[in-house]
């Protein structure tokens, strides 16, 4: 073969340089020439033979996919790409997370502060950060629909039972990814909702030898520390992480083989004719299918580049302190469910119901043999499944604090307005408004809207959790409820708002509230006195900007 | 596919410029993150200090305002004064020069906090010496602590006074002492928190019963006085631990009465003279 210098001297340099890159191209696509990617691009018939199905004979990347697909699932229905965009999420994870890893020891000692290392030191460690972690909720959000559509669809029928089954381990894996990283900047939040997930391991249906031998290997030691956060580590960047790349190419492997099954109404009942696409109905892998995926990822990238900068912040509590329990401890928003139900039964039996439902879900289709996949003939199916949706739904709603687990009324008020963890309309009043004085509950301050609307949150707070014995009492222009027998409300407290200079730039703000026992007018039936500070540069006004951190 | 092609490279396009600009704010964001780290840190030391330090170095670090934890009453001050020019002023302040400290002022106060001082009542804090507190919690404290450090506190005079060996030396240099008004200072130094009001009748709690230390006093050290023996003590308590208190023997050496009523009254040594125009009838 010619050498570059023996072009260049045949047919000078240009037409050698077109030529070479022509070659590079067409060895880097395993096929196709740059003629051809932009025939491809336009819309112009292949040449014959067809150099597009090349890359997936010959090259890597594309051997997996097929290169074609049947005309009717190219669609938004009735795929919704949502396989796509899982792998795409698992890749994003993989990408933001190396870059996180960089930066972070996964020791007690420094973890939190490597998390404040990130934000205030490392250039776009922010947005890396927020993406990152918005990135996991939206994967256990695209992966959680994926299931449900497949579901829908009634694609987990013969002959993708096993497609289903990893799917399953998928979704589960996904879950965990998710958790695991939850503890790793050893924050309040993180290691709170470890601890509650560990006291579940250790009340499972087993006996107490097993339980506590699994306690102990998931914690690291006989209670959560060095030990248990270099696990959790492991899990989260070694273990988890190649699971779960395991059982994706075994799942996407099993999808290329059955192929991609037809919306539900477009074939005979008991027929699959997913792997015999006639030639008229075929779109082709390159260039439709792949612009496409493309185009989809490219919107992806826009959302959570654009989310995670503008609207999303992912949180970061206190240092994870073993001594104080926070208020409330919530689980993420994807396994809020759980709590619900442990407010519902014991605890022993929700532990051990959670994985029989997963065992259920993973071997259902091979018990769920109802030939047809059309929506006319699973109303049963369907319907249980919307039930059960409406009971996940009602679920995760009992999991937040506002079922059943409400403290004493002055301590929600005061934890309302100041609370230990994250922003709150007091805390998010920029500091030149921060005047000092003693304030009311409603009070209107001329001049300071933010110390204003602060006031009237309070106002609101104590009209919610008060109750009074005087008819027509008001807290800030509200009229209170008339008490009632064995009410669990203030009756006619007295609320106020100190706001002091501590030192430079650091402020005091205490809320007082104490109301009198009506019965025996010498006792105080509440009395709280809820110190906080507040410092000049703690930037809390500019957390209150996201839409997940409203104050 | 056209339409697909467009859309993508749009969006691809409006990723990049916000990427772009979010690289443009980064130097300011970096900035503001540094300084919400530390004020974040100082929130915290805030709070550690009032549940775990201001029962000795008062509420304001001043070592003038005590209260105590239990029963909120107000008692002396146990600890130095910490919103205090010699502790924080400059980069080699003159705390760290008495005790021939050569690294940086934060590490001087974390290494104080986290080890305590040995043959004082203030303790070890550090989990690594047995103490409650873990690093993060001793590096929000020093924060906190250094945060008092301001213009207005270190462009002022700092204030010593030459104490006399002598009680007469002392009382010479100075009018003669009020005795109502010393009555009122020995309430306002935390005195009676822990000796009573000998006048009312009002026992002492804690330390050593002062009702007769007039004839007592004399007594205790060979050579000295009553009054100089009193003089003595206040200023620096260590040297005689009384045989007698309320609850057994005295406890000590370190004796449980302050030990910074030399640095507490140079203010105004007057008021020493006052106390013990009180204690002393005069």
């Amino acid at each position: 073969m010619a050498t570059f210098f023996d072009q260049v001297k045949e047919m000078g340099f240009k037409q050698a340089f077109v030529a070479k890159s022509d070659e590079a191209v067409e060895r880097l696509t395993a096929g196709m020439n740059i003629s051809d990617i932009r025939s491809a691009l336009r819309g112009d018939e292949p040449r014959r033979p067809n150099p597009r199905l090349r890359p997936h004979a010959d090259g890597f990347w594309l051997h997996i996919r097929p290169s074609f697909y049947h005309n009717e699932i190219t669609r938004v229905y009735p795929t919704f790409h949502l396989g796509w965009l899982s792998t795409f999420m698992f890749v994003w994870e993989t990408i933001t997370g190396i870059f996180l890893m960089i930066f972070y020891t996964p020791s007690p000692l420094i973890a939190y502060s490597n998390m404040w290392n990130i934000l205030s030191n490392v250039p776009l460690g922010q947005l890396m950060r927020n993406m990152h972690r918005l990135g996991a909720e939206v994967m256990v959000l695209v992966v959680a629909l994926h299931m449900l559509r497949t579901f829908v669809t009634g694609s987990y029928k013969k002959p993708r039972q096993f497609t289903w089954v990893t799917g399953m381990l998928l979704l589960v894996l996904t879950l965990m990814l998710s958790f695991s990283g939850y503890l790793l900047p050893w924050d309040q939040l993180s290691y709170w909702a470890l601890t509650v997930f560990l006291s579940g391991a250790e009340s499972a249906p087993a006996p107490p030898v097993i339980n506590q031998n699994i306690l102990l290997i998931l914690q690291g030691g006989p209670s959560l520390g060095a030990g248990g956060l270099l696990r959790w580590y492991l899990l989260h960047v070694l273990l988890m992480p190649l699971l779960l790349g395991i059982f994706f190419f075994v799942h996407y492997y099993k999808v290329v083989l059955h192929g991609f099954s037809l919306p539900p109404g477009r074939e005979e009942i008991g027929e699959d004719s997913a792997k015999r696409v006639p030639k008229n109905e075929r779109t082709y892998f390159i260039p439709d299918i792949l612009t496409s995926e493309v185009m989809w990822t490219a919107l992806l990238s826009l959302f959570l580049v654009a989310g995670a900068l503008w609207f999303w912040d992912a949180p970061l509590e206190h240092h994870a302190d073993p001594v104080v329990t926070p208020l409330h401890v919530v689980a993420p928003w994807y396994l809020s469910w759980s709590q619900g139900w442990l407010k519902l039964a014991p605890k022993t039996l929700v532990i051990g119901f959670i994985p029989a439902l997963l065992v259920a879900f993973i071997v259902m289709p091979y018990f769920e043999i109802g030939k047809s996949r059309r929506y006319a003939d699973r109303r049963v199916g369907l319907s249980i499944a919307m039930l059960f949706i409406a009971f996940m739904m009602v679920s995760n709603w009992m999991g937040t604090p506002r079922f059943r687990v409400q403290s004493s009324p002055d301590m929600e008020v005061a934890t309302k307005l100041l609370p230990q963890e994250g922003v709150s309309p007091i805390l998010g009043i920029p500091p030149d408004y921060l005047w000092e004085g003693e304030y009311l509950p409603g009070q209107v301050v001329d001049g300071n809207p933010h110390l204003t609307y602060g006031l009237e949150v309070f106002a609101q707070q104590m009209v919610r959790h008060s109750c009074t014995n005087y008819p027509g009492t008001t807290i800030g222009g509200s009229v209170l409820d008339d008490c009632e027998e064995n009410d669990h409300r203030m009756p006619d407290p007295y609320a106020t708002m100190t706001i002091t200079q501590v030192q430079n730039g650091l402020m005091g703000i205490d809320i007082n509230i104490s109301a009198l026992d009506p019965e025996n007018p010498d006792n105080y039936l509440y009395s709280l006195n809820w110190p906080s500070f507040r410092h000049v540069d703690s930037n809390y006004e500019e957390e209150c900007t996201f839409i997940n951190k409203r104050c | 596919m056209q339409v697909k092609v467009a859309i993508g490279t749009i969006a691809l396009m409006l990723t990049m410029v916000i990427l772009g600009y979010s690289v443009l704010r980064e130097p300011t964001r970096l900035e503001h993150f540094a300084a919400a780290e530390l004020g974040r840190s100082i929130e915290t030391g805030a709070n550690l200090y009032n549940n775990n330090c201001a029962n000795c170095h008062g509420v304001d670090g001043k070592s003038e305002e005590c209260y105590d934890s239990a029963s909120g009453e107000l008692i002396g001050c146990q600890g130095l004064p910490l919103n205090y020019q010699p502790l924080l002023c400059g980069d080699a302040t003159d705390r760290m020069i008495a005790m021939n400290w050569q690294g940086t002022k934060q590490a001087f106060i974390q290494s104080t906090i986290a080890s305590g001082r040995p043959g004082t009542v203030m303790p070890t804090w550090s989990d690594q010496f047995g103490g409650p507190m873990r690093p993060d919690q001793i590096r929000n404290l020093a924060n906190f602590v250094l945060n008092w450090e301001s213009e207005e506190l270190c462009s002022g005079p700092v204030i010593t006074f030459d104490w006399a060996e002598n009680v007469e030396d002392f009382l010479a240099a100075f009018p003669d002492g009020d005795g109502a008004n010393g009555k009122a200072l020995f309430v306002t130094y935390g005195c009676s928190g822990c000796h009573g009001v000998p006048d009312e009748g009002v026992a002492a709690a804690v330390g050593p019963d002062l009702s007769a230390i007039a004839e007592t006093g004399a007594t205790r050290v060979e050579g000295q006085t009553a009054e100089q023996y009193v003089y003595h003590s206040i200023l620096l308590p260590n040297d005689f631990i009384a045989p007698e208190c309320p609850n057994g023997p005295c406890a000590g050496p370190p004796s449980a009465m302050p030990a910074n009523f030399s640095l507490r009254m140079a203010t105004n040594p007057q008021d020493m003279s006052d106390i013990l125009a009180y204690l002393f009838g005069n």
